[in-house]
């Protein structure tokens, strides 16, 4: 084998890392789900691939001492899906796990590949920033953590450098209270035309919400402002507030999903139903 | 099920289940040849364009490429066409619609053709691209210079960009609406729906030494594919060979060619087999797809609700090639006055030549479009009228023996029974109906229609095998629906053998009749009625030799269980096939053939009734009928619509085998009901947006309801075979409507646009709040 | 266009040495390179699922996988399955329920469904829904598929 072609399957990120640094035209393979469906399209083609398959660390969900969580970049969408340890708070990430496609790409698409690749309709992007998780990506410098709303950056893009790549993602851990995630599909296992991820807990000050809108602009949306709009004891003028400054933060396109004006149109509707549904949760359970 | 018949009416699993589970089955991309070339086409850039010349030095200089094709391979008269001769192989002269196949490469693998496409230069002057019916007709820009000197098959009227008109009326409508006392008017307009047969279409050519052609395709009839490929090569029929592989599914799409005539045009050039297998895009790109109309429907009744009037004008963008788009502007006109008995109508409309891809058959051939528009402004006026829409209905069906639009007798009426079945099943009489689930809203719907099953040529052969088994012979292609063993039952009824004892042959223009196509819901009826024919004649030949040797009249006696001739009343005195078939190969008579073959015999048109202009269909009729009811359920907050549940009754004369009808009903509906929601090609200027299945979606398992049920209507049809009429395409027709309907009594929001999105629906629900 | 690289896999039970480009993918070398056709290629992205197979076990897209990534793993097709009694009960199953038209689906379909049942012997409706939701078939309408799982489900619980 030519010494730069082919498949690397480096068994540690150091070793990833350093074939990245190598050769600036390898791509990192995880899934292959959105890889390969380029490569066919003919939009790719890439001599050099690199498989992460082989690394360890990368693989599985895994709590920390502090209750959080870490969820291995190369953790396939079914298994997320199906954990049932994200209770609370952090049902969202499960959920929207579970919304991804269908049960077969489940078995192949990872988490690390999704983010990575940062399409605006993904479900995963708007869930991790509602739940306010850290993504954990590795260069030849060491690792570094950034928040989720730090990692979408715009269209199709994020704050990976070259030769970096995303090692896990961190949730912190779940709070009492609700996790929501909700999507709007043209049919199941299409990429969201509107997507609402909440979570939502419950303490003296009342209750904290933070939520975040997918598949309406660049990356997920999420506005501090409507989040302390929807906290303390929102009443519904607050609520039609949060609504109304998440759909002017939006910058929806027109597709064959559905047009701006809709997305636009969606955005308060659907994060009412979410927050009254959350809210109704939580006063349920307390 | 009559206790009478031995096959017929059987639920039999088909006969090539077992080849498709195990993955055996062969689809046109399965096939290889021993020196077998691959194929791929150049695409158009341009919606129109005139092409100057070529440079294809390149492209044949590429090592592993064997040859390449351009218009200029092809002579200018070798143009193709069902109903007008508009179309070459590929582009010539001009390109007429992005992606419109321009070139193509036959090389040593699909990688390096694709590559060698990319190699050739094409020079042209681009011209402007005309879009829409509207543009169309106003520009003094020709897509087709030459349509007036095109060859056409009836009156079609071409003139400038207008492809075809078409008129068919009965009575006088202005009288009829100054004699109404209501008149209701309405504009409605219908999407473009992709196919999406799930295998892509391909083809396969092979040349003997003698310059014969031999083609396999994904194809609806071997013998469209040699009429085709015959006028775009300009050969003689007889120079071309078609057979079929297991067709993965055809909707009209596989009807007329598509690749063929390329493939064929590269395996003479490169001496070598060639096979061309589209992907997923250059198949919605390049194939064909289903009408757009624009409908106005204008509709008189009385206040007791009598239908008196209505007249239907017709918009259809064609694409840049007629390809069968006169049928369906035709056809939908003649089922646009609906199954209702109207004293007066006129239906009427325009064919129009855009710079986009040639829209074609498509399953309902225009009646899902007309019906949408009949059936939806049907429920309006029984709420204007406040009279239930099943009730202001029944109160118009064609009853009896009542005559469709145009004249023709129907000679069977399940009508009424499809209503009332499909009612009483969905409860929709019922006190309280079911409840809709917090932030939604919930209603049924219901719709009807009818649709024909007979036209055109078809024939069968029938053969007694030396040992007495059976071999049927009839051209037509089982793209999916059963028709091999729909048909195989049928000729195991008429023989009285074991329908394990009826082999199939397998669609070969070198020994198959003639059978115009799968399509149109034709072949249980036509070809049933052949195959009952040639069996009959098979029987006629065993009974004189078993009166040979039993030295009886043949009037006593009859076929008998198990494929044998016994004396009437006299089980015991029997001969089988098996003796009878070796007398004959061996001693006397020669061995058995059966055959017959016909042509749809009835006129559509009544000239006492009606007047026509243009309608290109002189023969066809025997009217199947269906009747949906939907309960359907409309999300307030994001105004998407969910199916939870449907009862499609279908009057199918009679099921030859009530597994594979349900199998159609059930099929038909979930299409149905995706072109009624959100299937919906978009263009981007002139280029299509979602040429994908990540873009264009299709219904899963979780958007069609489990409780879809199949309600089988028998009226027993005088002249089907064992009283049988078609089901492919009834069952999809009248979806658009009863979703429609349903959401209209859901939530008071009326919508006249296909496909019925969240955002129609949502933006509908808001108005009405304001 | 890349070379030829080396690659080992279990296809069906037998070990297959090849030398396949590296963006080829498991569906074009299945079909193309060892004429083993029972998977189809209905859109080439991953939507269809007429191309499911399993890779170790685990069912998955043939058109998204690259070959040369599937270095010593395991793959079945339907031509490779016929002895498995759960895929057996599938397959007379759809026979019997007419679970099949065209069929151009069904060999997806049934890897599928098999994963959906050794992983859950007694599924819903809803459950048969979900599971089968990435396979398109154009002709059926699904009732008679998902009639047909839940039957062989049945008849493999007996
Ligand atoms: C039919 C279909 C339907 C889908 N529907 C949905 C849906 O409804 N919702 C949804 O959210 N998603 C959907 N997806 C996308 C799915 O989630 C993919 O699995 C995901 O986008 C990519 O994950 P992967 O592991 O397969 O990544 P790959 O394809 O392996 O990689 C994707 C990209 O990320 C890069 N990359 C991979 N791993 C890393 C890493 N660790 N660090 C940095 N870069 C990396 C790759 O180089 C590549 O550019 C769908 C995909 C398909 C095929
Ligand atoms: S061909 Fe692989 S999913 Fe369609
Ligand atoms: S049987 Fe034809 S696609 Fe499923």
């Amino acid at each position: 084998m030519s010494v730069d072609q082919g498949v690397f399957r480096p068994a540690s990120v150091d070793e990833a890392v350093s074939v990245l640094a190598r050769l600036p035209d390898a791509r990192l393979i995880s899934g292959g789900a959105t890889l390969v469906a380029m490569i066919n399209a003919r939009l790719i083609e890439p001599a050099a691939l690199v498989s992460l398959a082989g690394v360890d660390e990368l693989h599985g969900i895994t709590e920390n001492p502090d209750g959080g969580w870490r969820i291995g970049a190369m953790t396939r969408h079914r298994d997320v899906a199906a954990e049932r340890r994200f209770t609370g708070t952090l049902a969202l990430v499960q959920q929207a796990a579970s919304l991804i496609a269908n049960a077969t790409v489940r078995n192949m698409g990872t988490i690390g590949g999704a983010i990575a690749h940062a399409d605006p309709g993904l479900d995963y992007p708007p869930a991790l920033v509602a739940a306010d998780a850290q993504i954990e990506i590795a260069s030849g410098k060491g690792r570094r953590r950034l928040p989720a709303s730090e990692f979408f950056v715009d269209w199709y893009a994020t704050a990976l450098q070259s030769a970096e790549l995303v090692t896990a993602v961190h949730l912190r851990a779940a709070s009492d209270g609700v996790g929501l995630y909700h999507k709007l599909a043209r049919v199941s296992g299409d990429y969201a035309t509107v997507s609402v991820a909440l979570t939502m807990s419950s303490g003296v000050a009342g209750i904290a919400t933070r939520a975040a809108m997918g598949a309406c602009g660049p990356t997920p949306i999420l506005l501090e402002e409507a989040n302390a709009l929807l906290s303390g004891s929102p009443g519904e003028s607050e609520l039609n507030r949060a609504g109304e400054l998440l759909a002017a933060a939006a910058d929806p396109v027109d597709d064959v999903r559905g047009s701006a004006e809709y997305r636009r149109l969606l955005i308060p509707r659907m994060l009412a139903r979410a927050f009254t549904e959350a809210r109704a949760a939580i006063g349920a359970r307390t | 099920m009559s206790a009478a018949f031995e096959s017929v009416g059987r639920r039999l699993p088909r006969i090539d289940s077992r080849e498709k589970v195990e993955g055996r089955a062969q689809y046109i991309a399965d096939l290889t040849r021993p020196g077998m070339l691959h194929a791929a086409m150049l695409q158009s850039p341009h919606a129109h364009a005139r092409i100057r010349g070529y440079d294809i030095s390149a492209a044949l200089a590429t090592p592993g490429v064997h040859a390449v094709v351009t218009g200029d391979d092809f002579a200018g008269a070798n143009r193709m066409g069902a109903f007008i001769k508009d179309e070459h192989a590929l582009a010539k002269g001009k390109v007429r619609y992005v992606g419109e196949p321009v070139a193509a490469v036959a090389a040593q693998t699909e990688s390096i053709a694709r590559a060698a496409t990319q190699a050739i230069r094409v020079d042209y002057e681009e011209l402007p691209a005309l879009l829409s019916p509207d543009q169309a007709l106003a520009s003094p820009v020709h897509i087709h210079e030459e349509v007036g000197q095109y060859f056409k098959v009836f009156d079609a009227g071409s003139e400038g960009n207008l492809c075809s008109r078409t008129e068919l009326s009965e009575g006088d409508a202005e009288l009829g609406f100054r004699e109404s006392d209501l008149v209701f008017e309405h504009h409605f307009d219908t999407q473009a729906q992709a196919h999406v047969a799930l295998e892509p279409c391909g083809a396969l050519a092979e040349v003997d030494p003698q310059g014969r052609i031999t083609l396999w395709s994904a194809n609806q009839s071997v013998f469209r594919v040699q009429a085709c490929v015959a006028e775009a090569l300009g050969l003689p029929h007889s120079r071309i060979r078609c057979l079929t592989p297991r067709i993965g599914g055809a909707f009209g799409n596989k009807m007329e060619p598509h690749v063929q005539p390329i493939v064929a045009a590269l395996a003479l050039k490169a001496k070598r087999p060639v096979k061309m297998i589209l992907s997923r895009e250059e198949d919605f790109e390049t194939v064909r797809a289903r009408h757009p109309f624009r409908i106005r429907i204008k509709t008189g009744v009385k206040r007791d609700g009598t239908f008196v009037a209505r007249e239907v004008e017709v918009l259809l963008d064609c694409g840049a090639y007629a390809d069968d788009s006169p049928g369906v502007l035709g056809y939908g006109l003649l089922c646009a006055r609906g199954p209702y008995r109207f004293p007066h109508a006129r239906c009427h409309g325009k064919l129009v030549y855009t710079n986009k891809l040639r829209f074609g058959a498509f399953r309902g051939f225009g009646n899902p479009q007309v019906s949408f528009a009949g059936e939806s402004q049907i429920d309006d006026i029984a709420e204007a009228l406040g009279i239930d829409p099943i009730e202001l209905r029944l109160k118009n069906i064609l009853r009896g023996d009542d005559r469709w639009f145009g004249g023709q007798q129907l000679f069977s009426n399940g009508v009424k029974e499809c209503m009332e079945r499909s009612r009483d099943a969905s409860g929709w009489d019922a006190a309280a109906p079911a409840p809709a689930a917090p932030g939604r809203r919930r209603a049924l719907g219901f719709a009807l229609c009818g649709h024909i099953s007979g036209l055109l040529a078809t024939g069968a052969i029938v053969r007694l095998l030396e040992d007495g088994t059976v071999v049927l012979n009839v051209g037509a292609n089982d793209i999916g629906q059963g028709s091999d063993t729909v048909l195989s039952q049928m000729c195991a009824e008429a023989l009285k053998v074991p329908v394990e004892n009826v082999a199939f042959v397998s669609p070969d223009t070198d020994g198959s009749p003639f059978n115009w196509g799968t399509t149109a819901s034709r072949v249980t009826f036509m070809t049933g009625r052949a195959v009952v024919s040639a069996a009959a004649e098979v029987e006629k030949q065993v009974k004189l030799h078993a009166s040979e040797i039993f030295e009886c009249a043949i009037e006593d006696l009859e076929l008998v269980s198990g494929g044998a001739v016994a004396v009437k009343g006299v089980p015991e005195k029997r001969i089988s096939f098996f003796e009878i078939s070796k007398r004959a190969h061996w001693f006397s008579g020669g061995p058995i053939v059966g055959s017959n073959s016909w042509v749809y015999d009835r006129p559509t048109i009544d000239p006492k009734r009606a007047v026509v202009i243009g309608l290109p269909f002189p023969k066809i009729g025997a009217y199947s009928f269906a009747a949906v009811v939907v309960d359907v359920e409309v999300d307030e907050v994001t105004g998407q619509a969910q199916v939870k549940r449907a009862w499609s009754a279908c009057d199918v004369g009679r099921a030859i085998n009530p597994m594979l009808v349900e199998g159609q009903i059930e099929g038909g509906f979930a299409q149905g009901l995706g072109y009624a929601l959100f299937e919906e090609m978009v263009w981007d200027g002139a280029r299509l947006a979602n040429p994908t299945l990540m873009d264009y979606k299709i219904p899963t398992t979780l958007e069609v309801p489990y409780e879809m049920h199949s309600i089988i209507v028998e009226s027993v049809d005088k002249d089907g075979p064992y009283g049988a009429k078609g089901v492919g395409e009834v069952c999809l027709s009248p979806v658009p409507a009863a979703l429609g309907n349903a959401l209209r009594r859901a939530t008071g929001v009326r919508i006249r646009s296909l496909p019925l999105t969240p955002e129609k629906i949502l933006r509908g629900m808001l108005e009405r709040k304001q | 266009m890349s070379r030829d690289l080396p690659v080992n896999l279990e296809i069906n039970g037998a070990a297959v040495a090849l030398e396949v480009p590296l963006t080829e993918t498991l569906l074009a070398t299945l079909r193309e390179r060892l004429q083993l056709t029972g998977a189809k290629r209905g859109c080439n992205q991953g939507v269809c699922g007429a191309c499911t197979v399993t890779l170790d076990g685990v069912a998955v897209r043939a058109c998204l996988s690259l070959t040369l990534n599937c270095e010593g793993q395991k793959v079945a097709t339907i031509e490779g399955v016929a002895a498995d009694p759960l895929i057996e009960a599938l397959q007379q199953a759809f026979v019997d329920g007419g679970a099949l038209q065209c069929g151009f689906c069904t060999p997806g379909q049934l890897i599928a469904a098999r994963a959906l049942l050794s992983q859950n012997s007694d599924p819903s409706v809803e459950e048969v829904q979900q599971g089968l939701s990435g396979n398109l078939c154009r002709c059926t309408g699904y009732r008679k598929i998902i009639d047909a799982v839940l039957s062989a489900a049945r008849s493999m619980r007996k």
